[in-house]
């Protein structure tokens, strides 16, 4: 029995929604069987990777939290990719989102008021968007590939961190540790939940990802993002121009980057720390892809991912799992997603031999 | 019965616990769990292996009377708080949160959970329920920095840093007064690499420096990467930091300061067991075997390691502490007075350079 790979003759819709699926089970098979033969509880380490974190409900704040920014920040990535446009620094623009909110939390040190956190969060959002405005700029000027110029900001972005809190932003009372001051109450993000670490981060993260898929479906704007990806010649044969459609695919990812920096440092952060950055940026390029690119599908691949770290720490403390097992299992999850979409533009087929000519 | 260490144990908590019945908030257990959270990986062969290593020690030490569970390379910031209250919730009665940075979060949780110890290393914001304990690692720098002082050939020494906590700066500031009581001309070059543990970071500060014409460096980062690249250039040495890295450059560990948590998470999972736990505020050093020195180099002579047991030694009998005036800061203004001998509280907010430290940017 052989089997062949055939072109199909237009990308199956069914498999590009099952290979998601079919990836995330594979990791778990697969990860079971590894795991075994490395000498740990195979089983048991996928079922408090994957299943623990949703049967005790004690966990589900953890998810929500950890699930916000990589659902932020991968609807934006996501919505840029359908675009063809690579924003790999949604890192970097996350963190100027999460500076730029500090600024303002800090220079109303002390006081209240309704207003200071929206102007936080419009600080954040314009943050993030003017970071990214660099190497969109770059690339419709000058041509300048955007995936390493957004990639290397991200690593400037982080020593900037380091300066804003060594000398203007540190904290008084910090025995001399680099880190800006606690924010006073007007600038943390309420919990939603009471007894809870519910933030309002995990609500808006929701809403951002609904109303993105509205408008990627129904709008203008998202018919422009995804015919500029799928075919850039007839885009531009119908008017849209290419500078442009980079320009807001840029700063729509990268404003959305800014707003999950300034909702993480107003909600569980409540200070700049030199933790600040903890690779959500990173993280959400596999949100983005495992979400098939679909702002619906991003939100439950974010907390997917959530999923994984989360259960990644109870698989530590439970059956001693390595920490770098959360990480296989993350690059596991991505590696069969990419793999399984060659079965959306082929098919699988079994091919009976072919008799050799003259041996009868 | 027969009398085991393990029932002698037993029977010496419950006797300690006696007159304490009833008065206590922490009951008496009959086993407890103990959760270890690590800024780091426990493979580091440094700051996160040592305290892996004070786990097993109290595992070792109390047999089935204990059940210890870590979780590694925890970020400082909100994951932490995440793990602290799965290590809660999993019914441990004892946490160590082990990097400077956990505080904020042993801080927001602690609260949450009144029937739980916990206890962070190195912080400085205690608790009704939050004990802290630290090392007196600055000892350890003293003997490094003998050591430094009469066998550099440039001077210079390079110092990897974290970050400038009092805990980093009061190393530096150990090191080099006793290097200048050697050597009066010697300086120190620290850098700050605003992280704990980048193997790749640590390097290249390493190299860095010895290209600005350094032959000595020290870290105070958690891995032995900085002592990999003196090997490598064949300058006069390193020091491991944490743990012996002899391993990693066998010819260049001039010695190690050695972090020997094991004794003080035994008497705290001892004193938890007995219903006797209270946040406490520990620092101890080469006298209490919490800080020991690793193996001197093939490299170091004997009047070398005469001179470094000396200071060794007169640290352990008291006779001698290295933060004892005069000391003048880096720009020259007298700080402490001839004589004097600075504070336990004045050593824990040092945020100024002794005289021979090159300003950091």
């Amino acid at each position: 029995m052989q089997f062949r790979l055939e072109k199909r003759r237009e990308p199956s819709r069914l498999m590009s929604y099952i290979t998601p699926f079919a990836a995330v089970l594979l990791t778990m098979v697969l990860g079971t069987v590894i795991f075994s033969l490395i000498g740990y509880d195979g089983l048991g380490a996928v079922r408090e990777i994957f299943l623990t974190p949703l049967t005790n409900s004690y966990k589900w704040q953890d998810l929500g939290i950890k699930a916000a920014p990589l659902i932020i920040i991968g609807t934006g990535l996501s919505i840029a990719y359908r675009a063809n446009v690579w924003n790999i620094g949604a890192e970097g623009q996350y963190v100027i989102g999460g500076l730029a909110g500090t600024g303002i939390a800090l220079l109303t040190y002390g006081m209240t008021g309704w207003w200071i956190l929206p102007l936080m969060v419009l600080a954040g959002i314009l943050g993030g968007m003017a970071y990214a405005a660099i190497p969109a700029f770059l690339r419709t000027r000058l041509n300048v590939n955007e995936i390493l110029t957004s990639l290397m900001l991200t690593y400037a972005s982080v020593q900037l961190i380091y300066y804003l809190i060594r000398a203007p932003w540190k904290d008084p009372m910090g025995m001399g540790f680099p880190q800006t001051r606690l924010f006073s109450e007007a600038a943390r993000l309420p919990t939603i939940i009471p007894g809870t670490i519910v933030h309002l981060g995990v609500p808006i993260a929701v809403i951002v990802g609904i109303v993105a898929w509205f408008i990627m479906t129904r709008s203008v704007f998202g018919y422009r993002m995804r015919v500029v990806g799928a075919a850039p010649h007839a885009a531009r044969y119908g008017g849209f121009s290419e500078n442009k459609t980079i320009w807001l695919a840029m700063l729509v990812s990268g404003g959305l980057a800014g707003l999950a920096g300034v909702l993480e440092v107003a909600g569980p952060f409540q200070r700049m720390v030199p933790g600040f950055p903890t690779n959500y940026g990173f993280t959400a390029i596999i949100v983005a892809f495992l979400g098939r690119l679909n702002p619906l599908g991003v939100i439950v691949a974010g907390v997917v991912l959530a999923i994984t770290f989360v259960g990644g720490e109870v698989a530590q403390t439970t059956i001693g799992l390595p920490n770098a097992a959360t990480g296989i299992f993350q690059a596991m999850m991505l590696f069969f997603l990419l793999a399984g979409d060659i079965l959306i533009k082929y098919r699988l087929r079994r091919v009976s031999p072919q008799p050799s000519v003259g041996a009868a | 019965m027969t009398l085991s260490r393990r029932t002698f144990v037993k029977v010496g908590g419950a006797a300690l616990a006696m007159p304490l019945l009833g008065s206590r908030a922490f009951a008496q257990l009959e086993k407890i769990k103990i959760g270890f959270i690590y800024v780091g990986s426990i493979n580091d062969n440094g700051y996160n292996y040592a305290h892996n290593q004070g786990r097993l020690y109290v595992e070792e030490q109390l047999g089935d009377k204990v059940e210890t569970v870590y979780v590694e390379n925890v970020p400082e910031g909100p994951d932490c708080e995440r793990v602290l209250r799965e290590l809660a919730q999993q019914g441990c009665n004892l946490i160590f949160a082990t990097s400077f940075g956990f505080g904020d979060s042993v801080v927001k949780v602690a609260p949450q959970f009144p029937d739980i110890a916990f206890e962070h290393a190195t912080g400085y914001m205690s608790g009704p329920n939050i004990g802290l304990y630290n090392a007196r690692f600055y000892e350890g720098r003293a003997v490094c920095g003998t050591i430094a002082g009469h066998m550099s050939k440039t001077g210079k020494a390079g110092y990897i840093g974290s970050f400038p906590i009092p805990e980093v700066v009061m190393g530096i500031n150990s090191f080099v007064l006793a290097a200048r009581k050697v050597n009066p001309e010697f300086t120190i070059k620290p850098v700050y690499i605003s992280t704990w543990n980048d193997p790749a970071k640590e390097a290249d500060a390493a190299r860095a420096m010895i290209d600005q014409g350094i032959d000595i460096v020290a870290q105070h980062t958690d891995g032995p990467a900085a002592l990999q690249v003196a090997a490598e250039r064949g300058i006069v040495g390193g020091f491991g930091q944490g743990a012996d890295m002899s391993a990693f450059a066998p010819d260049t560990q001039l010695t190690a300061i050695i972090d020997h948590w094991g004794p003080h998470y035994l008497a705290s999972a001892e004193a938890v067991l007995a219903g006797t736990w209270a946040p406490g505020n520990t620092w101890e050093g080469l006298k209490e075997d919490v800080v020991q020195m690793g193996p001197y180099g093939a490299k170091v002579p004997e009047d070398v390691r005469a001179a470094a047991d000396e200071v060794k030694n007169g640290q352990i009998d008291g006779s001698f502490h290295i933060f004892t005036g005069p000391i003048k800061d880096n720009t020259g203004t007298e700080r402490v007075a001839a004589g004097v001998t600075m504070t336990d509280a004045e050593l824990l907010s040092m945020d100024w350079y002794v005289e021979g430290v090159e300003q950091p940017a």
